[in-house]
């Protein structure tokens, strides 16, 4: 009997250590639409929703530590040199719109955000304030650009997703030419949409990014795409304006005008605009464009190989 | 070898295949409804609420009324003139629901901006990550904010909370409340048609609810794995219409077919 007593405090121990090893939770909540914990660990902070990684910071610098992905939202001011106002779609731990407010402080950001316990958690933990450029909006993202009839945008930046233990999805109804169509019409002249897509070029997930790709192209000219040095997210940028194509020079020539507009622009701006693609990705030519009739999005995410 | 107690069994099979098929319609309609739903009010949870509220509602109804008419019109013919407006409603989804639906959310567009949220409220300092100097937002460089450009256009309109958790309620009925609340009035239809005798009415019903809840059971499985992967949602509404067409029709050749079973009573 007392073998086995031992037995369990040997046990309830090592589940204990387990625990510090995993990291401090500091918080945890529960919202219609996630259960959202936030967690320190090894000088980072991380947000996760239903278990999946949402952001994460460094905690001695907020401006560190993201998403290497959330970078190449900065990409659409390489056609918007001085934008004016930007719209994000999710805000999770605010990523993005950190970036933002510091590097283009004149900038107005508008967040587009389902859930406001999201909200909340991302004020009170990541740092994340609403102020005169930046103002959190709680709504479904479509519904909010249907609303939308007065503000137009420089650029929109997707990163709505809803997460699961399987990890992130894209709802279907922010995926589709439909939806590209109301965005198109919010943009200005040469506005720009970034979309961060979840998925590799070749296996993991290759489908939805060719869909997405061509989904896309069918509502703007040009389309070019990121992939993520440090996970594999893809982030694919859509250009309104039908003029413009890019070419190494005229690349070249943007990023001039831009370090002479932006002085603040990130040193790691050049590295990561490097990573820039033109071609269509390979799983584009047998993957399905979305639509509200048939977005079979989740015979895509499924691994047919 | 009385057939004259018995039921014939090829009645049995027709009810029986009813019963299935409107089951099973019912939660096509459910599931994809709820998908068809997304791009006006979002795939959020208030929408599947909304949709499994309005089915069971439409359900609720369908069984009360439904029970009601079988008593007092018998026919199984009657059921058709209800299921043939269902399925004609259903093939019009595609057509005919975005006007609706469209109304429903444009409708916010005149509506008051509600209060601002006192966004000052929700920020407790101590939570804040304070380890860090405070203007880490604005760049230690330069802490005055170059001067903003004028917020000339206004903000989309914030639909209030009470709205976004009504609205796809609204939506859910108008365009499923009807069809699911005729399609379920063939369950306790069946009952009335197939119990003949009081001391069966226990094994009849039970036999109607098990074959209408497997084939409810099918229209989930089969519309989450199939058909939203292989159909367009235009086409499974389509396809649902013309099924809830062809029950009708199962309906009269029930009559046509047994007719002796009308003279009963």
């Amino acid at each position: 009997m007392a073998g086995r007593f031992t037995g369990r405090i040997v046990i309830t121990v090592a589940l204990l250590f387990a625990a510090v090893a995993e990291g401090a939770v500091r918080h945890r909540s529960q919202s219609a639409h996630n259960q959202i914990t936030v967690e320190d660990k090894g000088g980072y902070r991380m947000l996760r929703f239903n278990g999946s990684m949402e952001t994460r910071l460094l905690i001695a610098n907020p401006l560190l530590g993201h998403f290497e992905y959330t970078d190449y939202f900065q990409m659409p001011l390489l056609w918007n040199p001085k934008p004016k106002r930007v719209l994000v779609m999710g805000l999770g731990g605010g990523s993005t719109q950190r970036a933002f407010q510091h590097y283009f402080p004149t900038v107005h950001v508008d967040t587009v955000e389902l859930d406001p316990t999201v909200a909340k958690v991302a004020k009170e933990w990541f740092g994340v304030k609403e102020n005169k450029t930046h103002k959190i909006h709680i709504s479904d993202g479509r519904g909010y650009l249907r609303r939308n009839k007065e503000r137009k945008y420089d650029a929109i930046m997707m990163d709505a997703y809803s997460s699961n233990t399987y990890g992130s999805f894209i709802p279907y109804h922010l995926a589709t030419k439909e939806f590209f169509q109301l965005a198109a019409e919010d943009l200005t002249v040469n506005g720009v949409l970034a979309y961060n897509v979840i998925g590799t070029y070749n296996e993991w997930r290759a489908d939805i990014v060719g869909s997405m790709y061509r989904t896309m192209k069918t509502v703007f000219p040009h389309v070019y795409h990121f992939p993520a040095a440090d996970s594999r997210n893809i982030v694919l940028v859509g250009v309104k304006a039908k003029t413009g194509g890019l070419t190494s020079a005229t690349l070249r020539a943007r990023l001039d005008l831009l370090r002479r507009a932006q002085p603040k622009l990130p040193a790691h701006f050049g590295p990561r605009l490097g990573r820039i693609q033109a071609n269509a990705p390979l799983s584009a030519a047998k993957s399905p464009v979305l639509t509200d009739d048939h977005a079979p999005i989740s015979k895509l995410l499924v691994p047919a190989r | 070898m009385n057939d004259d107690d018995s039921t014939p069994r090829g009645r049995i099979l027709a009810l029986g295949a009813l019963v299935l098929l409107g089951g099973f319609a019912v939660m096509v309609l459910e599931i994809v409804g709820a998908r068809y739903l997304q791009p006006w009010f979002g795939g959020a949870f208030y929408v599947w609420t909304s949709q499994i509220g309005m089915v069971m509602l439409a359900l609720a109804l369908g069984y009360g009324v439904g029970g009601h008419l079988a008593d007092r019109f018998k026919k199984a013919r009657f059921l058709s003139l209800l299921l043939a407006p269902a399925g004609v409603f259903i093939l019009l989804i595609p057509q005919m629901a975005p006007v609706v639906l469209d109304g429903i959310v444009d409708r916010h567009e005149k509506s008051v901006e509600p209060e601002a949220v006192s966004t000052e409220s929700f920020i407790t300092e101590t939570n804040l990550l304070s380890e860090i100097s405070p203007d880490f937002l604005e760049g230690t460089a330069t802490n005055a904010l170059p001067a903003l450009p004028p917020d000339d256009a206004a903000a989309p309109l914030e639909i209030p909370a009470v709205w976004r958790k009504l609205d796809p309620a609204i939506g859910s009925a108008v365009v499923f409340l009807f069809p699911c609340f005729v399609l379920a009035m063939i369950a306790p239809f069946m009952v009335r048609l197939a119990a003949r005798q009081v001391e069966h009415v226990g094994t009849v019903s039970g036999l109607v609810y098990a074959a209408s809840t497997v084939g409810s059971i099918a229209g989930v499985f089969v519309s989450a794995y199939v058909l939203i992967d292989v159909f367009t949602t235009t086409q499974i509404f389509q396809l649902t219409g013309g099924l809830t067409l062809g029950l009708g029709g199962l309906c009269c050749l029930i009559d046509w077919q047994w007719p002796e079973d009308l003279q009963d009573e």
